[in-house]
């Protein structure tokens, strides 16, 4: 127990930091809660970088201090601070300001959990404290459009995670221990191999929206405020996909299940997009690409195991994802949610405008922005795997991506009607943050691809 | 010093100093732009001035990238590189100059043009197999923004098109280069021609999957589709750079990719890759001889052009004597250039005569060349030029490439019918724009201007020199085919 407590520094940190956070709302103070949860991750993210190295687990094998779970750190909690300070420039001023801030840390601290889980239970209590605080985040508006979205993300939240507890039971059943290590045990029960992994793709695809657990995600973004939004897309999908990844590297191929995943990818890439295609509100859209863009996470996990690349492109694109999209999601909250709103932004606000392009035009997978590198790593994660099919369809897909993605990048640049609200108002100092920060990181890191894990 | 470098990220980093200047005057934009390309032209010579070393890449320069996968910044030259990096670095110094007359939004387009200049000279110079994606994958998005921002009626749905297309296009190539780096372990493309790593169906799906990509940038029968409508709504100066340097991504990646990295397998599929050039170069000119829009028109004669090179580089492959093999490839190389000279100076000519009337379709002219003399002369060489008459820069090209198809293949000489149709189309345009009864509409037509001379007259004087005295170019060429093992 002493030797395991070093290794979960950042963790402490911003539990501390939740606490410190909910203490200073309950005095109503919610600069200061900000505050507190931007130090809290910029502690705990500075308390990770000498974890990165480490190989271990703690708790008996039950939480995983490795190579993905401390990139997980790196990625999701500047992230999350990143997250603050758009719900800062959307909420600042409104009541209940600070719990929000104090709910997204919570929720970080779930997904963090998630990441490095190597255990059923320890599995099952991720997906819970980040489902709690995700749906009282959705329904923070109190408006009958976030209402009914915090709800259809609750029932189905709840409905995904019972089964995957009933799922989960069969391989405890089966290699008679929670720990993820254990699976090997499952090599000659296929079927009980099978039946924990649906239960697994349900609750993870759920918590990740994949194909065909997705239908709750439009909704809940875009009821919820843009900023949580933009969290949800991508904080707790990375975590989850990583945790998926933490989960199907000890289960035995013999049940084929690289298989499964790779076709659950191609289904969720091709579908993302296609709806996309024809979405008019840019939440929405965006909203569908986030579901396109876990497909592509997907064919990192297919190659788990068979492909050293696996690893390191789930950690590249990750880290690209979070960057890019919720730049996207910045641009979304200065410029307005519907594809109207957009026409002409690219004239008046040249530089947010560039900015927007950039993000769009990583997620299509262009270099030598950011997702470009994370892309091929996947792809080569997938040739490698012996699935050329899948990076076949990828690539069809990132065609259909960029017609998805020039949808917003052709009227930001065509000429604004008269009537359209100001895109001159002045935006906060925290968005601009943000945008500078995104933009920055989205167009550089793949030129310092260098730097990341190989 | 890093010449390599600092010609291909000069242009970049003045497009990046023009958006951080605090005066962004349109005067003062194209005066960076002039000044920008310009120096980067003196670059290129010094670039050449050095030379270039028979079997292998001269001038190296190789800094680490990601070294966790083995991919490195590597930019290198050889015979097939240098002389397109020359044609690169002039045509963009003229269509800076060209460009001046522009006044809209100027900084943006400014930018833009940079860009592509750093991306098409890195696309020439890079050694490494993921930069070269790199590269190629910013000009298609440097040219959609400059089509959509500058081009003409319908240019939102050609610039879509044009995206989209060759975006589709040039996917395959990012499979193939995923599928070589896998099977070497490295993405240093000089690794990749020594020892090509693929051999049976992965080298068939590698070299399927590179044919697809330059097949749609050369672009070749049935996929040029996406050609004349960007040609035809491009500004100016964006379809002299796409004809004059981005198809030759194309033809030269064909040759560096194709038939150097998978070479066995390319000359298994030669006679149907040389089917594909003969059948491209008839298309392009029947295709050709079938539009009244002048741009329309030169843009299918590329289709016709790059046919040829095609059809060198698949006669290269297929033949046995090691003698044809190199007069092929001379041709196919040599006509890259020729293209680059000739088309661009066509497309320069029919962006001045638009400038001056607004129209492009022939049967509105007629005897232009009473009123302006100077580009009717210019036009009458470069069409000359560009059918092929000896003494004019297409003819050593052309001449070597069916030299080298008779030898080997001679049922492909049927191609021949392409220039008789090319000849009859120019001659054509020749009449009906230029000569017959003047048209009183355009009798206040000015002819070619100071700037305008400037920017056609090196093209002529080159179309000349290479049709009368090509050895200085050839020689460059010949060096590295001669030494070229595949």
């Amino acid at each position: 127990m002493g030797r395991d407590l070093p290794f979960l520094i950042p963790e402490i940190l911003l539990s501390l930091a939740v606490v410190a956070m909910l203490i200073a709302e309950m005095v109503r103070m919610a600069r200061l809660a900000l505050w507190f949860g931007l130090a809290g991750l910029a502690v705990a993210t500075l308390a990770t970088l000498p974890l990165l190295t480490a190989d271990t687990t703690v708790f008996g094998g039950t939480y995983r201090i490795d190579l993905l779970s401390g990139w997980a750190k790196l990625i999701l909690l500047p992230g999350t601070a990143m997250a603050l300070l758009l719900a800062r420039a959307e909420i600042a001023g409104q009541q209940r300001e600070g719990s929000v801030y104090s709910l997204l840390c919570l929720v970080t601290l779930g997904a963090l959990m998630l990441a490095g889980s190597g255990d059923m239970m320890l599995l099952v209590l991720g997906v819970v404290l980040t489902g709690l605080g995700s749906f009282a985040l959705v329904a923070y508006p109190r408006d009958d459009a976030a209402t009914e979205a915090g709800m259809k993300y609750l029932v189905f939240g709840a409905v995904t995670g019972s089964v995957m507890i009933y799922g989960l039971t069969f391989w405890f059943g089966g290699a008679g221990s929670t720990l993820f290590s254990d699976l090997g045990a499952l090599e000659d029960k296929p079927l009980i191999a099978i039946a924990g992994l649906t239960a697994v793709i349900v609750g993870l695809g759920y918590k990740a929206s994949l194909v065909p657990f997705h239908f709750w995600a439009p909704d809940a973004y875009d009821g919820a405020p843009v900023s949580v939004a933009a969290y949800l897309s991508v904080i707790t999908k990375v975590a989850a996909l990583f945790a998926f990844a933490q989960v199907l590297r000890d289960l035995p191929v013999e049940s084929n299940w690289p298989l499964v995943i790779a076709m659950i990818s191609a289904v969720t890439m091709t579908y993302g997009y296609l709806t996309a295609l024809v979405q008019t509100n840019l939440v929405r859209l965006i909203a569908y690409s986030s579901i396109a863009q876990t497909g592509y996470f997907l064919m990192g996990i297919v190659a788990l195991g068979t492909s050293a690349f696996a690893i390191p492109g789930l950690i590249v694109l990750g880290a690209a994802y979070v960057a890019m999209n919720l730049g996207a999601f910045a641009i979304i909250l200065l410029a307005g949610r519907g594809l109207d709103d957009i026409r002409g932004f690219g004239r008046r606000r040249p530089a947010a405008g560039v900015a927007m392009v950039v993000f769009l035009l990583s997620l299509t997978g262009i270099p030598p922005l950011f997702g470009f590198v994370g892309k091929v790593y996947l792809f080569g994660a997938a040739i490698d795997a012996g699935y050329l099919w899948l990076a076949v369809i990828g690539i069809l897909n990132s065609v259909l991506a960029l017609g998805v993605y020039l949808r917003i990048v052709v009227p930001m640049y065509q000429s604004a009607p008269e009537a359209t609200k100001s895109f001159d108002k002045p935006s906060p100092r925290a968005l601009t943050a943000v945008i500078g920060v995104t933009a920055v990181l989205t167009l550089c890191m793949g030129l310092l691809a260098g730097l990341l894990p190989g | 010093m890093p010449l390599l470098t600092i010609a291909t990220f000069l242009p970049i980093l003045g497009g990046l100093a023009l958006i951080a200047l605090p005066v962004r005057s349109a005067r003062v934009a194209h005066g960076l732009s002039i000044t920008v390309t310009g120096l980067v032209f003196l670059i290129t010579l010094a670039i050449w001035s050095r030379g270039i070393v028979p079997g292998g890449f001269a001038q190296v320069e190789e800094i680490a990238w990601i070294p966790a996968i083995g991919a490195a910044y590597r930019l290198g030259l050889d015979g097939l590189s240098l002389p397109l990096v020359l044609l690169t670095s002039l045509l963009f110094l003229l269509s800076a100059i060209y460009s001046a007359r522009i006044s809209e939004r100027v900084p943006s387009y400014v930018v833009l043009m940079l860009m592509l200049e750093t991306a098409s000279l890195g696309s020439f110079m890079a050694l490494d197999g993921l930069l070269f994606y790199v590269f190629f994958e910013v000009s298609l998005v440097g040219m959609y923004f400059m089509i959509a921002g500058w081009g003409y009626e319908d240019r939102q749905r050609a610039a879509l098109m044009f995206f989209l297309y060759t975006l589709l296009g040039s996917l395959p190539l990012l499979l193939a280069i995923i599928g070589l780096y896998l099977s070497s372990g490295t993405f240093d493309m000089r690794a990749w021609i020594d020892a090509p790593p693929l051999a049976g169906l992965g080298a068939m799906l590698a070299l399927i999957a590179m044919l697809f990509t330059f097949a749609v940038k050369i672009p070749a029968f049935p996929v040029h589709t996406w050609l004349p409508a960007a040609h035809v709504q491009a500004p100016t100066a964006g379809s002299v750079i796409l004809a004059g340097v981005m198809l030759k991504f194309g033809t030269y990646g064909l040759v560096r990719f194709a038939l150097q990295m998978t070479p066995e397998t390319f000359t298994r599929a030669g006679v149907v890759i040389l089917a594909f050039g003969v059948f491209s170069a008839l298309y392009g000119a029947f295709a050709a001889l079938a539009q009244s829009d002048l741009k329309k028109m030169i843009a299918y004669t590329s289709v016709n052009h790059m046919g040829y090179v095609v059809m060198g580089v698949a006669v290269a492959a297929l033949a046995s004597d090691p003698a044809i093999r190199v007069v092929a490839l001379d041709g196919a190389a040599l006509q890259m250039i020729s293209h680059g000279l000739v088309t661009g100076a066509l497309f320069f000519l029919v962006g001045m005569l638009q400038d001056r009337a607004h129209i492009r379709d022939m049967g509105d002219f007629g005897g232009l060349l009473g009123r302006v003399p100077w580009l009717g002369w210019a036009f009458v060489v470069s069409a000359f030029a560009s059918l092929g008459l000896p003494g004019l820069a297409h003819f050593p090209a052309e001449f070597q490439i069916f030299l080298a198809t008779l030898n080997t293949q001679p049922w492909a000489v049927v191609a021949i019918i392409a220039i008789v149709v090319t000849a009859g189309l120019y001659l054509r345009a020749i009449a009906a724009v230029f000569l017959g009864e003047p048209n009183e509409k355009w009798a206040a037509m000015p002819d070619l201007g100071r700037r305008e001379m400037l920017v056609i007259v090196p093209l002529l004087f080159l179309t000349v020199l290479v049709g009368v005295a090509p050895s200085w170019l050839l020689n460059m060429i010949h060096t590295t085919m001669a030494s070229l093992s595949f």
